[in-house]
């Protein structure tokens, strides 16, 4: 049971995109509604299976091998002539190095009798969050291209949705495969969709920019397949249960293991654009929006943190696990402060996931059953808020035609439901009940025993609050005029309000997720579980407690009463400004000394001189390399 | 049965202790200003008065921030008082500064939107701070729930002193005290742009006022931890500060909002990271 659904998995997704293929532009509507539904059927029925390994062995082995190695020989041979064509050398390096890297493994690494899928309860959450969070971004897709491409005179939906579909095929490959030589394949194989959607517009901009991600992310690749190769050839093993296994014996293997182990991480790091490798996830902003909406919640930068989730036994508690720890917070806190300072609405949500990335990698390197618990549980919740918040800024801009912040000032008259959700996305990611600032609680909890990533963490977070409420504010702010009014379609709101109503739901049902997948996953991974005990409605730790449920609670009757008392005596006037208004025309505006009139204008604090790209960027590159030096020396055992 | 009690006293009780203390601070302004000044209950009239007024509003949804800004200052409140974990509280308050920031900047006034964008600074000021409280608290008892602190042997201020001056500025900053006040000018509250609540009459504005009581005790209680294992002198402490505040107000004239930036993530973070640095050396425990 559990094996087909493995396979189709993998399958389907290849099916739909080759339909898209196949299948003329009026039909994609329909294609992009079944594979929503059918994305969640096989999503669920992955959970409802239950866990398990799904070894693929004998002739089918050998089949799947060879189409491994074909299809690694094609990415390698698509990565040359694709450098070669546009004239990229620093990628056709890459390329060459990550040729001969291929040709020494094939040559002298030891080939496996047999491979295997593993399905343990992160696979099932990832695969609930590739395959619901990402077909949901694919139809949102269907409602946005069009616009999109009539603005750029672009005719590219064919390779669009080929290219999304390819991705979530890739993706539940990825999180599934437990053999690493296969889960190498799929992690080229996304490096190379992204390229491919990055570069969308055909245009300079673009191919830069997707350039960029493709170099960034060989590095990563080859950072990894080095770690891979060590692995195989000097402690048997090519599975990452192999890893955490051989970890588990003894601390002379634990430590043996930390220089592969770190080559593998920061392999990671490329693919999760953690500093100093965050600068590709920010020109992946020219794609068209639901492309950056799939990088950053549902695969690409998933599948770093996935990996590091992953290897945590073969770090926990060890200094290499430290030195990840600290790397993570920086980032944490360094992005965080660029996400200040920008005005693009984009741009402030790239620098957020890189920044909540990081705080899940932190967790993970703080390397205990709760601050891994946490790092699990904001890979949940981030991928849905994060999701949610692309396709609304996409819907926004086409809305308003602008993706600047001090733009979207007065959006709740002009889009009240589009506005109310990207309001709650944003709510969801900084303050409870909700799950991603509950999960900032767990490992701020869970961090509190190292000072500096502690540190970290607490300035990231008051960085955090500043601009998204900044945001939020202004959103919801009311000016008079109504000229944009929004295009309603199903196939853009059915989307938002699936995310938006997880976010409700993900949030109420906390501890029951917690206890399916998170509390059991950590026991494979650390041998012990978190102590997080309390009735439903409680989060309790060994060094806190939170009544989520009473926020809850307060809210809606928040509510509640904000709706009793609307309709009480409520006066509605133009505002204030201490008398100067004109009465003639539409009150809203000053008169000014020559008897004229004059819009007034405010806009938000950015703090471009303190924490601007230009004061900050550099600095972070230093540090991040230095943090990233010191996490291999710490694998060599310095 | 007990715990029902305790909420309706905390609910009666608290705007009673800050509409006095709110009185008490303008009485004593007063003097200090060479004036006689308000009777003492003059909070308590204002806010009977504006709720006999009409409704004003730019914009329908501002009373929605203001209520959810009451009510999750009363939920702070009482997960002070119920001895709760300090971390949690300090994000169900952020819920509360982050709604009224909301309710100014919805109805587009430049005053509110202004008032609004400063007091977002006073955030990311204060923030980090009382975090780093959070901090000291946990590594001085192994635990965020307050209920540790009763147990204590000796007082946290004996450890935390320099967290605690940082959070006597902290207290001005949410206080919106001289010289912190520009995000709502309070000084004597005789100026017609409030900033922030520049958009706000009649019942909206006596929400705010009435949750600024609770706000006074609730800030207070967080200094009155401090002491907690004595709770007279914890009491008494909290008194102090509250005192202190005011005579800060008194003696200071505002500041731009770059100056306190400043002055926070310099001065009052270094301090505060200094102190953590000596809990986390010295590896003191209180239980």
């Amino acid at each position: 049971m559990i094996e087909n659904t493995v396979m189709l998995l993998i399958i389907v997704p290849l099916l739909f995109s080759l339909l898209f293929i196949a299948l003329p532009k009026s039909l994609y509507k329909y294609l992009a509604w079944a594979f929503f539904i059918i994305g969640i059927a096989l999503s669920v029925s992955l959970v409802l299976g239950g866990t398990g390994v799904v070894p693929v062995e004998g002739p089918n082995f050998a089949m799947y091998e060879n189409i491994v190695l074909v299809l690694e020989v094609l990415v390698i041979l698509y990565i040359l002539a694709v450098s070669a064509k546009y004239k990229n050398w620093p990628t056709l390096g890459l390329g060459i190095i990550s040729a001969a890297l291929f040709a020494y493994t094939y040559a002298n690494v030891p080939g496996a009798e047999s491979a295997s899928f593993n399905i343990d309860q992160l696979s099932q959450l990832m695969i609930l969050i590739v395959n619901i969070v990402g077909t949901a971004i694919i139809l949102f897709a269907t409602g946005y291209m069009d616009q999109y491409e009539e603005h750029r005179h672009l005719n590219r939906q064919r390779t669009f949705y080929f290219t999304m579909s390819f991705f979530l095929a890739a993706m539940n490959g990825l999180v599934m495969s437990d053999t690493l030589g296969w889960l190498y394949l799929f992690w080229e194989l996304t490096t190379l969709c992204s390229f491919v959607l990055i570069s969308y517009n055909m245009d300079e901009e673009g191919i830069n920019n997707g350039f960029r991600a493709l170099s960034l992310n060989l590095v990563g690749g080859v950072a990894m397949s080095i770690g891979i190769i060590l692995l195989a050839t000097k402690y048997d093993i090519n599975s990452l249960t192999g890893i955490a296994t051989y970890a588990g014996t003894d601390a002379v293997a634990l430590a043996a293991l930390a220089l592969p182990v770190a080559l593998l991480c920061i392999g990671g790091f490329a693919k999760s654009a953690q500093m100093p490798f965050h600068s590709w996830l920010l020109g992946a902003m020219v794609a068209p929006t639901p492309v950056s909406a799939l990088l950053h919640s549902s695969t690409m930068v998933n599948a770093g943190v996935f990996l590091i989730v992953k290897l945590v036994p073969a770090f926990a508690n060890t200094s290499l696990g430290t030195a990840i720890a600290v790397y993570g917070s920086f980032t944490f806190v360094i992005c965080s402060a660029l996400a200040l300072s920008q005005r693009n609405a984009k741009r402030v949500l790239a620098y957020s996931t890189i920044a909540n990335l990081g705080l899940i990698i932190a967790s993970a390197g703080i390397g205990t059953p709760l601050a891994v618990a946490a790092s699990m549980m904001l890979i949940l919740f981030h991928a849905i808020s994060k999701g949610l918040l692309f396709l609304c800024t996409g819907e926004i801009e086409h809305t308003i035609g602008s993706r600047d912040i001090e733009d979207m000032s007065g959006l709740i008259k002009k889009a009240p439901l589009l506005t109310s959700i990207a309001a709650l996305g944003m709510i969801s990611m900084l303050l409870p009940p909700f799950g991603v600032l509950l999960t900032k609680w767990v490992s701020m909890e869970a961090a509190s025993n190292n000072p500096v990533v502690i540190i970290f963490i607490v300035l990231g977070s008051a960085l955090t609050t500043v601009y998204y409420s900044k945001w939020l504010g202004t959103i919801l702010s009311s000016s008079m005029d109504k000229n944009a009014v929004p295009h309603k379609k199903l196939e853009t709101y059915f989307p938002l309000s699936v995310l938006a109503l997880s976010i409700i739901g993900t949030s109420i049902f906390i501890f029951s997720i917690y206890n399916y997948f998170v509390g059991p996953q950590v026991e494979i991974l650390l041998g012990n579980v978190p102590n997080i005990t309390g009735p439903v409605g409680q989060f309790t730790s060994e060094i806190g407690a939170f009544d989520y449920a009473a926020v809850f609670v307060v809210l809606a009757l928040a509510i509640l009463i904000y709706l009793a008392t609307k309709n009480t005596t409520t006066r509605k006037v133009n505002f204030y400004m201490c008398g100067e208004n004109n009465l003639e025309k539409d009150g809203l505006m000053f008169r000014n000394g020559v008897c004229d009139y004059e819009k007034c204008s405010v806009s938000n604090i950015y703090l471009q001189n303190i924490f601007g790209e230009s004061k900050l960027t550099t600095f972070g590159y230093a540090i991040s390399i230095i943090l990233i030096v010191i996490a291999l020396a710490g694998g060599v055992g310095l | 049965m007990n715990d029902i009690l305790t909420i309706i006293l905390v609910l009666i009780g608290a705007p009673i202790l800050g509409c006095l203390a709110s009185g008490i601070d303008r009485k004593l302004t007063a003097r200090l200003q060479g004036r006689v000044g308000p009777p003492l209950l003059q909070p308590y009239y204002d806010v009977r008065k504006l709720l006999s007024k009409d409704n004003i509003v730019v914009n329908p949804s501002q009373n929605f921030y203001v209520i959810v800004y009451l009510a999750f200052i009363i939920l702070s409140l009482l997960m002070l008082v119920f001895k709760q974990d300090f971390l949690m509280i300090i994000f169900v308050y952020t819920v509360a500064s982050v709604a009224l920031v909301v309710g100014g900047m919805s109805t587009g006034s430049p005053y509110a939107r202004i008032g609004s964008s400063r007091e977002i600074m006073a955030i990311l000021s204060y923030e980090p701070v009382l975090i780093l409280y959070a901090l000291a608290i946990y590594l001085l008892t192994g635990t965020f729930k307050l209920s540790a602190l009763l147990d204590a042997s000796s007082p946290l201020l004996m450890y935390t002193p320099l967290i605690f001056i940082a959070m006597i500025v902290v207290l001005n900053i949410k206080l919106k005290k001289s010289p912190f006040d520009y995000s709502t000018s309070h000084h004597g509250h005789q100026e017609l742009i409030k900033g922030m609540t520049t958009e706000y009459g009649g019942p909206g504005f006596a929400t705010i006022e009435i949750a600024h009581f609770y706000e006074y005790v609730f800030l207070t209680g967080l200094i009155f931890l401090f002491w907690a294992s004595a709770p007279v002198i914890g009491v008494l402490i909290g008194i102090i500060a509250y005192l202190l505040v005011i005579v800060i107000d008194n003696i200071t004239a505002r500041v731009y909002w770059q100056w306190m930036l400043k002055l926070s993530w310099t001065i009052l973070l270094v301090i505060s990271l200094v102190n953590i640095a000596f809990l986390y050396v010295s590896g003191v425990k209180l239980i």
